[in-house]
């Protein structure tokens, strides 16, 4: 391998010192090990080799492989993406002092500094003695249980015991591949097929890392679990693959974080996130994405494309998505459900901001094969500075469903007269009982809503912020707590000087 | 040009082997309403074919257009309409589809300057296999500032096997705008029916009396509104 | 004219009438009194046939009639009326046009020739007026925009057109100011009162019998009749509560 092997990231790193823009936008110093550059089968190979997988993994990696080379990107999207080269990025970058998985003094202790620098709790003990010590009187502080991925690995998952006490597995995917493979080959690629599209075919073949969790029946997650996603090397794809599997009767809530450094390239990260919920359980899942924007120029960011589906397969099955979308250069991105449960149920609560050049094309899909399912989707587009910020959904109704309800509600803002915001929904209704209703307004801030809260004594950033959390809020307020107060902050930073 | 396929946006519920019969399709028809000009225009499309209209609506104009679309195996009315400064566009269109008809009507209205106002307000009943498609864009050029568009959009099926498809499209380039748009498709609502029928009328009657009033509204104040609901009704009575 | 007997009806899997049994003659108003979830409503709505409202056991004659054969047209037809508690708003449909589709759909039922215009209209203006229901009233779509009290003069506008034989007034009281109150109650009295019509009278509260006087008083209580007796029940109930008479 190359000099790569030692990169140090002294540039970004003095970028990020000078612009402080972008809260997340530092890159640390860690020593990483990468795949040599480029795309080839022989890439392939070496992530599967260097994860240990067994024969049908890569197996399965090879023919995702070899099918991609054969298709073409999705040009239907409202999004504007120079060609992306494939040849020209990293496909797997690993801190290259090897944490031991599980135990966490042996995390590099300069990763754990970053994750603390996010904010992000991993240290267990910290949660607890917040919970056993309670010295404040409050209600003890929530624990979170977390998958952290840095670039291509998790470095650690933590409450692991506890959570094995409940019989709940939490595992990143690539530790699950080896210790469940059964449980692993049967859901695998079920969701989202192999095929499914162009990101998601290649995030077959290069996967790296991600996160696999498993509720057994009957049991409701003692706490919630959550992986935060970090980007740190530089010209580095990510591609996680998130599988969860929420068995008979049991509940689980799910979160999901995002960040990168500033870096003048554009990153790119294809993601596979595949959610099952059979007979009456619950998944919910909650993001807040906030991988870097690029600047106000335009220049950098990371490209997001992701696929993430969920599959309510059970009787009154129901699937929450919850996604607060502020970050990444390129958002192409349409969590789904498809409701094959009789009475299953799936939401899509979306809050998207747009500033600068930013654009994003979100959405979802609802398809409505069970009787009696039902769905809502609330979609909330802030457009500001360049950018384009687009909803794109579909809901359809097979023939055979009796009585499906849908209620969609698709707002958008837009702030500045440069912007522009789009709503492109797809109704397909093949059964009589069917009720749909879908509602789409726009409308900007009022000059007299500013005026009303400045003479309250905000200033037009904070009022910006009031008046657009007011207009987010029925889709703030579907995520946990912790996570909404972050997500609020983000919405104030990301709409910084689109108004005044 | 190659006919369409179903990769194409505006022909993507389209009876393509129907469409591709009657390709390459004639230049569409041109009408430029001047400024301060009022036009209006009546389609009964009961034959099957496929009007391609391209309309501006030069400032301060008026156009209305109806639309009933019910005749033939495959029916399409698209419309592209561009509206000029302070003019007004308004279309009323019901679409009423049996056995295995394709109807649809697409229509892209592009308010290009400020002050436009336009209305759109489409309404399908699809019996047997037939497929009702509405493909209904408004598109708000850069500096359109105070574009005033609505849209409604509703669609009620007869039967199990019968489709009704419908984007409710929005492309907006200016934020001091007023869209609203809303679309609904559902069955006759359960306790309408058995108050109409506690009041003697036949399941048939009381549905026909329902459906009638879904449709008869669009055509209020169209020059042939007459005409135009009494071929709905005949169309009705020929499916309920 | 009209025999329950032993009346049993669910609502989806849920048991609501559990074996009620009322008899009513021509020239006689009945009020059925109850407290809330007592099955009053669902009993109006079984008599005249709402579907999801399912018998499960008894009978229900109509002069003579088998009335649970019959579609709700049928025995709109043969001359039972349901004021509703709710009146459903159908926009786009007039209420002239479609009352008289109503009627003469009945009148053709029952062999009898259909009304012009003209004749309709002058029927239709004759209640309006005596209902203090203004014509343009008549002419907007059915509820649509009518407020509470409005809609339930509207449905005795529609009774005094349609002149059915048996009136079913779910709580036709609710809703209703003092004088729409008067309204209604004088308009019940004229257009029912008489030797050959029934009316039975589903209401949560005694007020409305001070206009209308009920010949009997039954109170509805889990499904069945717990109690009959003539007006002085309904002043008693008013007074003690249905907890005291229900057991």
């Amino acid at each position: 391998m190359s000099d790569d092997m030692d990169i140090k990231d002294k540039a970004a790193w003095d970028a990020a010192e000078r612009v402080a823009d972008y809260e997340h936008g530092w890159s640390s110093d860690i020593e990483t090990d990468f795949a040599p550059k480029g795309l080839t089968e022989d890439t392939v190979r070496f992530i599967s080799a260097k994860k240990n997988e067994p024969e049908w993994m890569l197996e399965w990696r090879l023919k995702a492989f070899a099918s991609w080379k054969t298709m073409t990107p999705p040009d239907w999207a409202k999004l504007n993406v120079p060609p992306i080269d494939y040849q020209d990025a990293y496909y797997y970058a690993e801190p290259k002092a090897k944490p031991k998985l599980g135990s966490l003094d042996e995390v590099d202790p300069e990763i754990l500094r970053i994750y603390e620098k996010l904010g992000i709790p991993i240290a267990e003990q910290k949660l607890l003695a917040g919970v056993e010590g309670g010295e404040d009187g409050g209600l003890p502080q929530r624990r979170v249980a977390v998958d952290a991925v840095f670039d291509s690995v998790s470095v650690a998952t933590t409450f692991r015991a506890e959570l094995e006490r409940a019989g709940v597995i939490f595992r990143s995917i690539s530790e699950a591949i080896k210790e469940y493979p059964e449980l692993v080959r049967k859901w695998l690629g079920k969701i989202v097929p192999m095929h499914d599209n162009y990101f998601a075919t290649l995030n077959c073949a290069v996967f790296s890392d991600g996160t696999f969790v498993y509720i057994p029946e009957g049991v409701r997650c003692p706490m919630e679990l959550s992986t935060y996603f970090r980007i740190n090397a530089e010209n580095t794809g990510q591609f996680e693959r998130t599988l969860i599997i929420a068995d008979r009767g049991s509940y689980v809530s799910y979160l999901e974080g995002c960040t990168a450094p500033m870096r003048d390239e554009n990153q790119l990260h294809a993601a596979v996130v595949e959610l099952v919920a059979l007979d009456d359980a619950e998944i919910k899942y909650s993001t807040v994405q906030n991988w870097y924007p690029g600047d106000a120029e335009g220049k950098g960011g990371i490209y997001n494309f992701v696929t993430k589906r969920a599959l309510c397969q059970g009787r009154n099955s129901k699937v929450s998505w919850t996604q607060v979308e502020t970050g990444s250069a390129v958002t192409w991105k349409y969590p789904s459900c498809v409701l094959n449960g009789e009475n299953s149920v799936g939401e899509f609560y979306s809050v998207a901001v747009t500033n600068n050049y930013q654009q994003a094309d979100t959405g979802t899909k609802m398809i409505h094969n069970g009787k009696g399912s039902r769905s809502t989707i609330v979609s909330k587009g802030i457009s500001a500075g360049h950018s384009n910020n687009t909803y794109r959904g579909l809901v359809r109704v097979a023939p055979n469903a009796e009585g499906v309800r849908n209620f969609t509600q698709c707002d958008s803002l837009l702030l500045g007269s440069l912007s522009g915001a789009h709503t492109v929904p797809y109704i397909e209704v093949r059964n009589p009982s069917a009720q749909i209703e879908h509602e789409a307004t726009t409308s900007k801030i009022s000059d007299d809503q500013m005026f009303y809260a400045m003479a309250r004594g905000l200033n037009t950033e904070e009022a910006v912020t009031l008046i657009v959390n007011g207009f987010a809020k029925e889709v703030l307020q579907q995520l946990p707590m912790e996570f909404a107060v972050e997500a609020q902050k983000l919405l104030g930073i990301s709409l910084e000087g689109s108004v005044g | 040009m190659p006919a369409p396929t179903r990769h194409d946006e505006a022909w993507r519920y389209s009876d393509i082997a129907a469409v591709a019969a009657a390709w390459p399709l004639p230049a569409p028809e041109n009408i430029i309403v001047p400024a301060g000009g009022h036009y209006a225009r009546t389609i009964v499309q009961d034959s099957g074919a496929i009007h391609q209209i391209d309309i501006a609506i030069g400032k301060g104009a008026t156009a209305a257009i109806h639309v009933l679309n019910i005749g033939g195996e495959y029916g399409r009315i698209e419309l592209n309409v561009t509206l000029h400064e302070g003019a007004d566009f308004k279309l009323g269109g019901v679409q009423i589809g049996g056995n295995a008809q394709t109807l649809e009507i697409i229509t892209t209205v592009t308010h290009a300057e400020p002050k436009a106002t336009s209305s759109q307000i489409v309404r399908s009943v699809l019996a047997g296999t037939a497929i009702g498609t509405y493909l209904g864009k408004v598109a708000v050029a850069r500096n359109a500032q105070l574009t005033d568009s609505v849209q409604s959009v509703k669609a009620m099926l007869l039967d199990r096997s019968a489709t009704a498809n419908a984007k409710p499209e929005l492309e907006i380039y200016a934020d001091d705008v007023k869209c609203a748009h809303g679309c609904a498709i559902g069955e006759l609502d359960p306790m309408g029916l058995f108050y109409l029928q506690a009041r003697g009328l036949s399941p048939a009657d009381a549905k026909k009396l329902m459906l009638q009033a879904f449709v008869a509204g669009v055509f209020e104040g169209a020059e042939h509104e007459e005409m135009l609901i009494e071929a709905a009704l005949q169309k009705l009575g020929e499916l309920v | 004219m009209l025999q329950i007997t032993n009346l049993h009806a669910n609502v989806g899997d849920k048991p609501i009438l559990k074996g009620l049994t009322l008899s009513l003659n021509a020239g006689e108003i009945h009020a059925i009194m109850g407290p809330n979830g007592a099955g009053k409503s669902t009993l109006g709505y079984v008599l005249s046939g709402r579907p999801g409202y399912e018998v499960t056991e008894g009978e229900v004659t109509f002069n003579g009639q088998n009335l649970l054969d019959l579609e709700p047209h049928e025995r709109a037809a043969a001359g039972l009326f349901l004021g509703f508690q709710y009146p459903v708003e159908i926009p786009g449909v007039s209420n002239v046009q479609f009352l008289r589709e109503a009627l003469n759909a009945q009148r053709k039922n029952r062999g009898e020739a259909p009304l012009s215009g003209a004749e309709f209209l002058k029927v239709a203006r004759e209640q309006a007026t005596a209902l203090g229901m203004d014509m343009e009233m008549l002419k907007r779509p059915v509820n649509v925009g009518f407020s509470g009290g409005e809609k339930k003069r509207n449905e005795m506008v529609q009774m005094g057109i349609i002149d059915p034989a048996l009136a079913i007034l779910d709580e036709t009281d609710s809703g209703l100011d003092i004088d729409a109150l008067r309204i209604v109650g004088d308009g019940i009295n004229r257009i029912m009162r008489k030797p050959d019509k029934a009316v039975l009278l589903i209401t949560h509260y005694q007020r409305l019998l001070d206009y209308v006087k009920p010949d009997f008083v039954h109170v509805l209580a889990d499904g069945r009749i717990t109690r009959s007796g003539g007006p002085e029940l309904a002043l008693e109930l008013e007074r003690d509560g249905y907890k005291e008479l229900a057991a």
